[in-house]
């Protein structure tokens, strides 16, 4: 074995090992999925090539006499989006697309930013060096505007050439943490063993470039918050309940986050679960990590894990857990609309053990943190809640 | 100055202030008619160098009756007390049971001797006259001839028929532009709207300084100003969204012209400080005082003209290509509680021709605010056409920079040759070259705001060309006249000038 044993006997597992195996079984019956992770990453010469039939059809234009357009798809309309139990949120096969234009003032200077980025990634891949969102920005601060402006134009290329965002050389900048039992040597080299200690490693920026990973984990443990994450640290978590990985996003997650998650999914098919508040915003956290975003639907096969499962903390783990009331706090009116929204969404459908969490959770109007376990003991989450969830299968 | 220009610019200014008594200031109607002018100079039998000329001003076709001639013979030359000629009337009087439907033409005649310079001159400031007036009155047409030993040349002065903005007061001026500034320096193609939007101020009252004497019993001076952008701003190629000078024309009661080229001083005075009325820093203008105003060309001469001096901040822009004229149209009109007598109105024409600068220095206040007005919503949209045209060279720019640097910094050979073979270049420099100027030829048409002015792609019909020729007098003697040139019957020209007749 990779790692000492120092977590709980092997039959505490047995559980999460039937899990793992349904899970497999599953995938062998939908045909199963190729060791990348049925992802295809493009080459650098594809993407060069790609850029290159970008310009080349600028200049066809031009030689017409006529103003070069930009056809893009429309990422943000739910219109355009398909769920697949499989795969989670994805645009569909002919979707609606917008035209950007070089002779429209609305427009103009998003075609004259697209060009510019497409030249700054033309250089990354030529070079074989990578930049982040952030990176660009800064090239041209004034010119940009804003952070938002360079994102959303990167997505639209990534979504106009058919190409991962990986695969432009362009990274997020990572926020994310991991601990547990987990070994990778980063592309530069570094070797990165992730400890079971108090202390976590950060999720690395170049998510495609890491290799030799080693893990014997039984699960991994999708954290929402920070704060939960460290209170796991220093509650010794890893060390107890080995061999396991946690991550967090701290909040909403970042891509390279979600891109690690994949990872591990695809390579080792270890039981993926979530702790979240029982609270709209933690549900929708923990769907973008299952099924996806609207705005990076155009990848979903990249980033979705829809074999993740919602741990805690549930709606109904309120009342079974007979939490004092003066520790829930009511739902705000954003919070309404945010489940409602929810509730709508193409995926809840098929999930209706989680539908009837979110009602329980629309009835009572109220939600909570995972803190909120504290009122039962300070190490409740650690020594209690979590052990008894993961031997005894209390995840939906 | 004396002479033959100034009597006929005065006698022409005196018959339509009668003919606007006669029909009624207050009914707002335009005045139409055609009148007749014109100069016939032989060589002088008694003086070296010098011609004798027959000036002759006659009705032609319609007119509001009513002129009693022998009164009138006598109001000219009160009013020309410095005027040497011989007025002489040969027309018969109007019966006093004429209908206004009926008419009886006169034909006024008088004769000087001039030097054939002052005759040229004074041709020139006749034209210019008529211009002026017919861009207010654009239902008077005026034939002007001028004879000089036989050699004719005509003209005939008219906007009927073109777009026009009716103002109070019995007068409406015409918007075509090509009477203000020459045709830009550019294809027909770019050409897509002919007319100017003169946006009007609020009206002011003029106050008179105490020492301008008999002018509070009569009535008020009102002024109202009006500000355009010629050519039209919001159509034309982004090489015209700049100004590069400033017209002002002065109007009085009636629509007369105030002033005649010669007569500037001290009458414009006023105007010589460039910022006395206006505030140009806030356009980021500079502007001098343009004294090079030639009266020989084709276009309405404005009473004052200002330059913008180019700046550093200029020289990034393409100082070759053609900017716009700001025109400021300051009309000046009389109000009694009475209907207007004609003593009246031509007391008031006189009181403005001689005391202008007096009385807007002494309204500086009230004209300041209504011009400056004015003119800030006339060049509003120049701003906005500047600041769209901004961020289209900027877009543009970064556009063509990006499409470079992948070009040139592509390893495959196949690529590069492909980009230039679709823009035909030869190498990288002219590539670039020929991607900025194709980005913006397509762009420059589609990109700018939709103006809804009526589009006019025919701007100079050819058959009132033919109709025109039909009009003219010839008598083409091969004969020229020793010393200056003079205007000589030219059929080609004929047609080429008398294309503004009808729009």
């Amino acid at each position: 074995m990779a790692f000492a044993p120092v977590g709980p006997e092997a039959s505490f597992f047995e559980v999460l090992d039937q899990h793992r195996a349904s899970l497999l079984a599953a995938l062998r019956r939908g045909g199963g999925e190729p060791a990348d992770g049925g992802t295809r990453l493009a080459s650098s010469s594809e993407v060069l090539a790609s850029i290159e039939s970008v310009i080349q059809d600028v200049l066809t234009s031009l030689a017409r006499n006529k103003a070069p357009v930009f056809t893009i798809d429309n990422r943000s309309s739910w219109e355009n989006i398909k769920f697949e139990d499989s795969v989670g949120l994805q645009m569909v096969p002919h979707c609606t697309r917008r035209k950007i234009k070089s002779d429209s003032p609305k427009s103009v200077k998003n075609f004259a930013l697209i060009l510019k980025i497409l030249s700054i990634i033309y250089k990354l891949v030529q070079s074989n060096t990578h930049a982040t969102k952030r990176d660009i920005y800064y090239t041209d601060s004034q010119l940009f505007g804003n952070q938002t402006v360079v994102d959303n134009i990167i997505n639209d290329i990534s979504c106009m050439l058919k190409v991962p965002r990986m695969s432009l050389h362009i990274s997020s900048t990572s926020k994310g943490l991991i601990a547990g039992n987990l070994r990778y040597i980063e592309e530069d080299g570094t070797k990165v063993h992730c400890t079971c200690g108090t202390t976590a490693v950060a999720v690395p920026s170049n998510i495609q470039g890491i290799r030799n990973i080693i893990t014997d984990a039984k699960f991994l443990l999708i954290v929402e918050k920070d704060a939960t994450f460290q209170r796991l640290l220093d509650d010794n978590f890893c060390n107890r309940m080995s061999p396991c990985i946690m991550v967090t996003g701290k909040g909403v997650p970042d891509l390279n986050t979600r891109l690690l998650v994949k990872k591990l999914w695809d390579t080792f098919h270890i039981p993926v679960f979530t702790l979240v508040d029982a609270d709209p915003h933690g549900i929708e956290i923990m769907c973008i990590y299952k099924y996806g975003s609207m705005a990076m639907s155009f990848e979903a096969h990249n980033l979705t894990v829809p074999a993740i499962r919602w741990l805690g903390l549930l709606p109904s783990d309120i009342k079974r857990l007979n939490i004092p009331r003066d520790t829930l706090i009511p739902l705000t009116k954003r919070d309404q609309m945010k489940l409602d929204s929810v509730l709508k969404r193409p995926y809840v459908t098929c999930q209706p053990f989680w539908r009837k969490e979110m009602e329980i959770m629309a009835d009572s109007k109220m939600k909570a943190e995972i803190q909120a376990l504290t009122f039962l003991s300070s190490d409740y989450l650690s020594r209690v809640y979590l052990p008894n969830k993961l031997k005894f299968g209390g995840w939906i | 100055m004396e002479g033959t220009a100034v009597a006929v610019c005065e006698i022409l200014k005196y018959l339509i202030i009668h003919w606007k008594c006669e029909t009624g200031v207050s009914n707002g109607a335009l005045l139409e008619g055609q009148l007749v002018i014109s100069m016939e100079a032989l060589n002088s039998n008694h003086q070296e160098n010098t011609l004798h000329c027959v000036t002759t001003i006659a009705s032609a076709g319609s007119t509001y009756g009513g002129l009693v001639l022998k009164k009138f013979i006598k109001e000219i030359q009160s009013i020309l007390p410095g005027f040497s000629a011989k007025l002489n009337w040969t027309s018969e009087e109007a019966s006093s049971s004429q209908d206004i439907s009926g008419v009886t033409p006169f034909q006024m005649i008088f004769e000087v001797d001039e030097k054939p310079r002052t005759l040229m001159t004074d041709s020139l400031v006749i034209k210019n006259f008529l211009r002026r007036i017919i861009m207010v009155h654009p239902k008077i047409r005026f034939n002007f001839s001028v004879k000089v030993n036989g050699i004719l040349s005509l003209e005939i002065f008219g906007t009927k028929n073109e777009p026009t903005l009716n103002l109070s007061n019995g007068i409406a001026l015409v918007i075509n532009y090509q009477h203000y500034v020459s045709r830009p320096k550019f294809g027909a193609a770019q050409l897509l709207c002919s007319r100017i939007h003169p946006v009007l101020g609020h009206p002011v009252m003029l106050f008179i300084p105490d020492d301008v004497a008999g002018m509070g019993s009569l009535g008020e001076l009102i002024l109202t100003p009006a500000a355009a952008l010629c050519p039209c701003p919001k159509v034309f190629s982004n090489q015209l969204n700049r100004v590069s000078s400033v017209s002002i024309f002065l109007y009085g009661p009636s629509g007369l012209p105030l002033i005649l080229p010669s007569q500037k001083q001290p009458t414009t005075t006023v105007f010589e400080d460039t910022s006395f009325f206006i505030d140009w820093k806030k356009y980021h203008l500079c502007l001098v005082p343009n004294m090079d105003l030639s009266l020989d060309r084709d276009l309405v001469l404005p009473d004052v003209s200002y330059q913008v001096e180019s700046s550093e901040g200029d020289q990034s822009q393409n100082m070759d290509s053609q900017g716009q004229t700001l025109l400021l149209f300051l009309f000046v009109d009389f109000h009694s509680g009475f209907p207007v007598q004609r003593t009246e109105l031509w007391r008031a024409h006189t009181l403005l021709t001689v005391h202008l600068s007096a009385i807007l220095t002494e309204s500086h206040s009230v004209v300041q605010d209504s011009i400056q007005v004015t003119v800030d919503q006339a060049l509003e949209q120049y701003h906005q056409d500047a600041k769209d045209h901004q961020k289209l060279q900027a877009s543009l720019s970064v556009a063509v920079n990006s499409i470079m640097s992948i070009v040139t910094g592509s390893t495959s050979s196949s690529f590069r040759k492909i980009c230039f073979q679709a823009l035909q270049a030869a190498d990288t420099q002219e590539f670039g070259t020929k991607l900025h100027k194709s980005f913006y030829e397509i762009t420059q048409h589609r990109f700018l705001p939709h103006c809804s002015c009526e589009v006019n792609q025919q701007l100079l019909p050819e058959k009132n060309a033919e109709q025109s020729t039909e009009d003219a007098h010839e008598n083409s003697s091969p004969e020229l006249l020793t010393g200056p040139g003079l205007p000589s019957f030219d059929p080609d020209r004929l047609d080429e000038r008398n294309l503004r007749w009808e729009g």
